[in-house]
C-alpha cells in the first residue's frame, strides 16, 4: 500500500513493504468477498471482453488504425467516427481498440517476466542462505528504493524506446515484490520436517525446489501476478504517457492520453476514449485479481 | 490564418516596413507612450546561466538581449544596425575596425571603453568553460586603438563575422563585474551590462526580474517598462492559458494547434513572427541505404511538403526549400521546393536498386509536433512503398545518436543564425572540424562553394554563390528540409510596441502597457 | 529495539551503496551526453572537449564512481552540471513546493476519507459500505494522468475556476498560490483518500470487534460517543503511519502529477535531470530519496512494533 499514492500505477509492488498493514487488511477482503458474488462476474465479463477484442482487432475495428486523413483530423464524435478523430485524422475507436492488445501485452508480459525472475532469485536466496541470501535480499532491496517511476524511466532510456523496453524495465520494477515473496514461502518450507529429512537423504537442491517448494509456493506468485498485472498495464500506460513505451504510428492506450493531452482544449475526445477503456480494463482486472485471491490463497478463505 | 507562401512573404515585406509595428496596429500608432508597469513574460523553460560567455541554451538570450547590448544588432531584415559600435569598416579581408559609441555606462557605474571591448574578446577565447570559443574562432588578436576603437585581427576572411557579432559573440559584460564577481556571475547579473534594463534578481524556478536603466544611453524611445517579469512556465497549454486568464502579458511560443484559437480570442493579440529556424532530417551518407544518392531522392520526392505545412503545421510556416529561411536576404524564392512526385520517387527507387521499395528507421525527438510529422512523413513514403520505422528519442538521445552517426534518418531542428553561413557551413563542409556535418556529407564541389562563401564579402556575390549551394544541396541531399516555421508570439492587448526580430529574441526596448 | 535499528541502519549501508552504483551504471549506460544535451546546438567540439575534462567526464566511469563517493563521504554531493550550483541548493530549492503539494494532498485525503470509512465502517455490509469501498477501489484503479487530465478538462478548461497550473508559492503569494495546487493536490489526494478510506475503515472494524467496545456499548453510551472516544483513537494508529510513510514518497516527487501540472518539484527535478544527463543531480537525488524512503520504512517498521509487539522488527 505504502508508496501507492504518487504513482497508483506502481500501488501493489510497494504492498510487499508494508506488510504489517495487512493484518487489518484481512477485514477488507471478507468485505470485499461479500460484494464479490456481483463483482467477480464483472471483472471475468470485462477480461473476457478485453482478450475478444485483442484477438478479435482486425474484425471489430471499423477503420484502419494507421490510416490517416489530414482533411478530417480532430473530429468530434459522430456517425462516420464513434469516438472522433485524432490529430492527423486516425479514428480513435479503431485505435482503442487495437490498443487493447498492446495494453494486455504489456500486463500480462511484464508480470511474467518478473514473476519467473523474482521466484528464481527468491529461491536462490532462500534456499542457499548466507551470502547469497544477504547478496540477493539487499540488491531487491536497492531496487526497492528507488522511486519506481524514475528507475522505469531511467531503465527505459537504457532499453531504448519501444514496448519491448518497456516490458523488462516494468519486469525488473516488479521482481522484488515476487523475490521476497518467493524466498518467504521457501524459508517455511525449508524448515518443515520432510524437507529437511529429504534434505538429510541428499537430494540435490533442485529436485527439492522442484517437489517441494514450488508447489507449495505457486498459489501465492500467481495470486500475486494476478493481482499485479492490472497494475502493470496502469504502468505501461503511464510510462507510454512520459513517451517510452511503443512507437508511433503503433497505438496503446498510454500514447493515445499522451497525444491528446495538447489538444485537452480542442479535441478532449482523443483522451476520453483511450482513458474509459484504460479505466474499465483495470477495474475488472482487480476484481478478477481478487477472486483468484479467495479462490487459492486458502488462508484467506472462509 | 491560411496563407500561401506569396502571402506569407508578403506579411514578412508589411511587417519588416513598419518597423514599430503595434500589436492592433492602426490603434497603437494613435497613442503616445507610457512610462510605467511591469511586463510579465512566460518562457517554456527557465534560463540556465546569466553568464553570455558561458551560455549555451536559447533562452538565456532572450534575457540577455535586454540587459546586455551586442557590438551590432539586428533589424527586422537581418540587416546589420550599429550597436554599442557606432560604425566599422573593413580595410582588408582580415581586419575588422570598430569605433565604438561614447558616453556608455555599464550597469555598474564602470565605462565601456575599447579596453571592456578587448577584454570581452580575450575572456570569449581564453575562459576555459567559455561557450563561445567556435564563434570567435576565426578572431586572431584584438588590438586597442584608442580609447574607443578596436581593430579585430582574423585569421582568415570571416563574412559571418559580422552577423555573428550581433548575438552573445558580440554582448559586452563589465570587466569589472567579471573580475569580482567570478563564478557568481552565473547567478547574478547585477551590474553587468549596458543595455536598456538592468538585472534585478533571479529566484531559480520562480522568477527572473530586471528594470528599467534609469541611465541608457540612448535617449530615443525607451525603456518604458519599470520592469519585466519573466517566469518559466514549462507546459505550453498552461503557458496559453495563463496568457489568457491575464497571468502573463508576453508569451514567446504558440504552438501551431492553438494559433487558431487564439487568434479568435478577443483578450490575446498574436503576431506571426517568421523565424530563422528550419525542420529538417539528416540522412546517413555513410551506411546503406542512404549512401545510395538515389534512394535519398526517392525519399524527397515521396515527400510532400505542402500536406506537411498544411496539416502538421496548420500553415504555421512555409515548405521550406533549403536551409535558408525566406527571412533572410540570400533566400532565392526562384528555386522551389523539391515536389512531390511519386512517378519519379519510383524511377528512383529502381535507380536505386530497390525497385520494390526498402525500409528504413526514421530517429525521431520526441516532441508532439516532431512525432506528428514524423508519423505522417511514415504514411507518405509507405506511398511510394518506402516502409520506415519511427524510433523516439529524447534530447540528449538525439544529439548522441547523431554525433556519433548512430541512426539513417534523423530529424533536425535549428534555430536558425541571422547569417546563411550558420545555417550552412557546419552542416555541410567535410569533416572533421564540422561537429554539426551528422549525414557524413562530403563532396568537393560542395567544400570549395562553402568556402568561397566565407572569403567573398559582396552581399550579391554571396547571395549568387548560395542560390548555388541550395540547388546541389537539393541534387546532393544530405538533409531533407520540411517547413520554415513561424514563430507565433502572443501579447495581453495592453502590450504595445513590439517589434518583431526574425531571429526570435523579444528584446522590451520601446514596449509599453496600455 | 535500539540495538535493532542500529543493526537496520548498517544494513541500509549496502543498499544504498548498491543504489548509487545502480544509478551511476544506469546513467553511463544511457545513451547522450550532459555537455551535448547543454550545448546543443554549439559547433565547437574542442570547446565540449575541454568542459568535459574540466567536470572530470573524460576519466573512465569506475574512477568517476570513486571520486564521486570519495566527495560524498565528505559529505558533498557535487554540483549540477546544467546549471552549476551545488546538487544540495537544486534539491532545497525544489522540495517546498513538493512538501506543500504533498500536504495539501493529504488534507484533501483525510477530508475524504474519514468521513467515507466512518460511515463504511458504521454501516458495515450495507449500501453506504458498498458505495465507500467502490470509492475507494475506484481511486486505487485510477490512473494518475488520466485523472489529472480530466481534472484539468473540468475545472481549467470547461469551467475555468482554477489554474490548471504554473506554481505559484502559497508561502508568499498566499491564496494564489492555494489555488495554483489545488487541483494537482485533488489528483494526489483522490488517490491517497482511496487508501486512507481502506486501511482506516479496516482499522476501525478491526477496533469495533474489541471487548472494550462491546462493554462501552453495553454499558449503553452513545453510539457516536463510542465511535469518537473508544474507536477512533484506536484505530488511527495505522493510519498515522501509512500517511507517515506517503509522505515520504511523496516528497521524494510525484513525478507524473507534478508532470502533468508542470510544477518545479523533485519528481520534475529527477525526470529533467535525467532527460539533461545531468549526472551529478541525477544521482545526488536520487540518493536523497533513497535514504529518504529507506528512513521512513524504518520509522513505520519501528512504529509498528511499538505499536503492536506482535509485529517484531524484521
Amino acid at each position: 500500500m505504502a508508496g501507492s499514492i504518487p504513482e497508483s500505477a506502481f500501488a501493489d509492488r510497494a504492498a510487499a513493504l508494508a506488510g504489517a498493514a495487512a493484518v487489518s487488511d484481512r477485514r477488507w477482503d471478507a468485505l470485499r468477498r461479500a460484494a464479490r458474488a456481483r463483482l467477480a462476474p464483472f471483472g471475468a465479463a470485462v477480461l473476457i471482453a478485453a482478450l475478444a477484442v485483442a484477438l478479435a482487432a482486425p474484425v471489430l475495428a471499423p477503420y484502419d488504425p494507421y490510416a490517416q486523413d489530414l482533411g478530417s483530423a480532430l473530429q468530434a464524435p459522430g456517425r462516420a467516427h464513434l469516438l472522433g478523430t485524432d490529430n492527423v485524422g486516425r479514428d480513435v475507436l479503431s485505435r482503442v481498440i487495437w490498443g487493447t492488445r498492446v495494453s494486455l501485452v504489456a500486463g500480462f508480459v511484464s508480470v511474467a517476466i518478473a514473476a519467473l525472475a523474482g521466484s528464481l532469485l527468491g529461491i536462490a536466496a532462500g534456499y542457499s542462505g548466507g551470502r547469497v541470501d544477504g547478496l540477493v535480499m539487499r540488491v531487491m532491496d536497492a531496487v526497492l528504493s528507488f522511486p519506481p517511476l524514475v528507475l522505469a524511466l531511467a531503465l527505459g532510456a537504457v532499453l531504448g524506446a519501444g514496448l519491448t523496453g518497456v516490458l523488462i524495465a516494468l519486469g525488473v520494477v516488479y521482481t522484488p515484490t515476487f523475490a521476497r515473496l518467493m524466498r518467504g514461502q521457501v524459508l517455511t518450507v525449508k524448515a518443515r520436517d520432510y524437507v529437511e529429512a529429504a534434505r538429510a537423504l541428499g537430494a540435490p537442491a533442485w529436485r527439492i525446489a522442484w517437489q517441494h517448494v514450488l508447489p507449495n509456493a505457486a498459489a501465492p506468485i500467481v495470486v500475486q501476478a494476478s493481482l499485479s498485472v492490472a497494475f502493470a498495464i496502469l504502468a505501461e500506460a503511464s510510462l507510454s504517457f512520459l513517451g517510452l513505451g511503443i512507437q508511433p504510428p503503433g497505438a496503446s492506450w498510454g500514447s493515445m492520453i499522451n497525444a491528446g493531452r495538447g489538444y485537452l482544449q480542442q479535441a478532449p475526445w482523443i483522451v476520453f476514449g483511450p482513458g474509459a477503456a484504460l479505466f474499465v480494463t483495470v477495474v475488472g482486472l482487480n476484481f478478477v485479481g481478487d477472486a483468484i485471491r479467495d479462490g487459492l490463497d486458502p488462508r484467506l478463505r472462509g | 490564418m491560411s496563407v500561401s507562401r506569396r502571402e506569407f512573404l508578403k506579411t514578412c515585406a508589411v511587417m519588416s516596413s513598419v518597423p514599430m509595428v503595434g500589436l492592433a496596429p492602426g490603434v497603437a500608432a494613435a497613442q503616445a507612450p507610457k512610462k510605467g508597469g511591469t511586463l510579465r513574460v512566460g518562457f517554456y523553460i527557465e534560463a540556465a546561466t546569466m553568464d553570455p560567455h558561458l551560455s549555451g541554451s536559447k533562452v538565456d538570450r532572450q534575457v540577455y538581449h535586454n540587459i546586455y547590448e551586442p557590438l551590432v544588432t539586428l533589424d527586422t531584415k537581418l540587416g546589420i544596425r550599429p550597436g554599442l559600435a557606432e560604425s566599422w569598416s573593413q580595410p582588408d579581408p582580415r581586419t575588422l575596425v570598430f569605433k565604438l559609441r561614447r558616453g556608455v555606462r555599464f550597469h555598474d557605474g564602470t565605462d565601456f571603453t575599447a579596453e571592456a571591448a578587448k577584454f570581452n574578446f580575450d575572456r570569449m577565447k581564453t575562459e576555459p568553460k567559455s561557450v563561445r570559443k567556435g564563434e570567435v574562432a576565426s578572431i586572431d588578436s584584438v588590438d586597442v586603438v584608442d580609447s574607443h576603437t578596436i581593430k579585430i585581427n582574423l585569421k582568415r576572411p570571416d563574412a559571418a563575422l559580422l552577423a555573428t557579432l550581433t548575438d552573445r559573440a558580440g554582448m559586452m559584460i563589465s570587466p569589472k563585474v567579471v573580475q569580482e564577481r567570478g563564478a557568481e556571475l552565473q547567478r547574478n547579473a547585477k551590474g553587468a551590462g549596458t543595455g536598456p534594463f538592468e538585472f534585478v534578481e533571479w529566484v531559480k524556478d520562480a522568477h527572473l526580474v530586471i528594470k528599467r536603466n534609469e541611465g541608457y544611453w540612448n535617449r530615443q524611445g525607451g525603456p518604458y517598462l519599470d520592469r519585466v517579469r519573466y517566469r518559466p512556465i514549462l507546459d505550453d497549454t498552461v503557458k496559453l492559458q495563463s496568457l489568457q486568464s491575464g497571468e502573463i502579458d508576453v508569451m514567446d511560443y504558440v504552438q501551431p494547434r492553438d494559433v487558431a484559437a487564439v487568434k479568435a480570442d478577443k483578450n490575446v493579440v498574436v503576431l506571426d513572427v517568421p523565424s530563422l529556424a528550419a525542420f529538417a532530417y539528416q540522412l546517413n551518407h555513410q551506411k546503406p541505404p542512404f549512401n545510395n544518392k538515389a534512394l535519398r531522392q526517392a525519399v524527397a520526392y515521396s515527400l510532400d511538403l505542402e500536406q506537411i505545412v498544411k496539416g502538421v503545421w496548420l500553415n504555421v510556416g512555409v515548405p521550406a526549400n533549403g536551409p535558408i529561411p525566406p527571412t533572410s536576404w540570400a533566400y532565392d524564392k526562384s528555386i522551389p521546393y523539391i515536389k512531390r512526385d511519386l512517378a519519379k520517387a519510383k524511377a528512383r527507387l529502381a535507380e536505386g536498386g530497390k525497385p520494390g521499395g526498402f525500409e528504413f528507421t526514421m530517429t525521431t525527438a520526441n516532441i508532439p509536433i516532431n512525432v506528428q510529422e514524423a508519423e505522417v512523413i511514415q504514411a507518405q513514403l509507405r506511398e511510394a512503398g518506402i516502409t520506415t520505422k519511427i524510433k523516439l528519442v529524447d534530447a540528449a538521445t538525439q544529439l548522441s545518436d547523431g554525433n556519433s552517426r548512430n541512426f539513417e534518418m534523423i530529424s533536425y531542428q535549428w534555430s536558425g543564425r541571422p547569417d546563411p553561413d550558420g545555417n550552412i557551413y557546419q552542416f555541410f563542409r567535410t569533416t572533421p572540424g564540422t561537429s554539426l556535418n551528422w549525414s557524413g556529407i562530403s563532396n568537393p564541389k560542395l567544400d570549395e562553394l562553402l568556402d568561397k562563401t566565407r572569403e567573398v564579402s559582396n552581399q550579391a556575390e554571396r547571395k549568387k554563390l548560395y542560390s548555388e549551394l541550395i540547388r546541389l544541396l537539393q541534387d546532393e541531399l544530405p538533409m531533407v528540409y520540411t517547413v520554415h516555421p513561424v514563430e507565433p508570439k502572443a501579447f495581453s492587448p495592453r502590450v504595445q510596441g513590439y517589434e518583431p526580430i526574425p531571429d526570435g529574441m523579444m528584446r522590451f526596448k520601446d514596449v509599453w502597457l496600455k | 529495539m535500539g540495538r535493532l535499528i542500529a543493526h537496520r541502519l548498517l544494513a541500509t549501508i549496502p543498499v544504498l551503496l548498491l543504489v548509487t552504483a545502480g544509478v551511476f551504471a544506469l546513467l553511463h549506460l544511457t545513451p547522450g551526453d550532459p555537455i551535448d544535451a547543454m550545448m546543443a546546438e554549439s559547433v565547437d567540439a574542442t570547446a565540449k572537449d575541454a568542459l568535459r575534462r574540466e567536470l572530470g567526464l573524460d576519466r573512465p566511469i569506475p574512477v568517476q564512481y570513486a571520486a564521486w563517493m570519495g566527495r560524498l563521504l565528505r559529505g558533498d554531493l557535487g554540483r549540477s552540471i546544467r546549471n552549476g550550483e551545488p546538487v544540495i541548493e537544486n534539491v532545497s530549492r525544489r522540495i517546498r513546493p513538493s512538501l506543500e503539494l504533498a500536504l495539501l494532498a493529504m488534507a484533501i485525503s483525510l477530508t475524504i476519507a474519514f468521513p467515507v470509512a466512518i460511515a463504511s465502517a458504521v454501516h458495515h455490509n450495507t449500501g453506504v459500505d458498498r458505495l465507500g469501498t467502490t470509492f475507494a477501489l475506484f481511486g486505487i484503479c485510477m490512473p494518475n494522468f488520466l485523472l489529472a487530465l480530466l481534472l484539468i478538462f473540468l475545472f481549467g478548461v470547461t469551467l475555468r475556476w482554477l489554474p490548471i497550473s504554473g506554481y505559484v508559492d502559497p508561502l508568499e503569494e498566499g491564496w494564489a498560490g492555494v489555488r495554483s495546487l489545488v487541483l494537482p493536490a485533488v489528483t494526489l489526494g483522490l488517490a491517497l483518500a482511496a487508501v486512507v478510506t481502506r486501511t482506516l475503515r479496516s482499522s476501525l472494524l478491526d477496533a469495533l470487534a474489541e471487548d472494550y467496545v462491546r462493554t462501552a456499548r453495553a454499558k449503553g453510551l452513545a453510539e457516536s460517543h463510542v465511535i469518537r472516544r473508544h474507536v477512533l483513537k484506536n484505530a488511527l494508529i495505522p493510519v498515522v503511519t501509512v500517511l507517515g510513510l506517503q509522505l515520504g514518497t511523496l516528497i521524494g516527487g510525484a513525478v507524473i502529477t507534478e508532470y502533468v501540472f508542470a510544477l518545479p518539484g523533485v519528481g520534475r527535478l529527477v525526470v529533467d535531470a535525467v532527460f539533461a544527463r545531468d549526472y551529478p543531480l541525477v544521482q545526488g537525488v536520487i540518493l536523497l530519496i533513497a535514504v529518504g524512503f529507506i528512513a521512513s520504512n524504518l520509522l513505520v517498521d519501528v512504529l509498528y512494533g511499538w505499536i503492536d509487539p506482535r509485529i517484531r522488527l524484521r
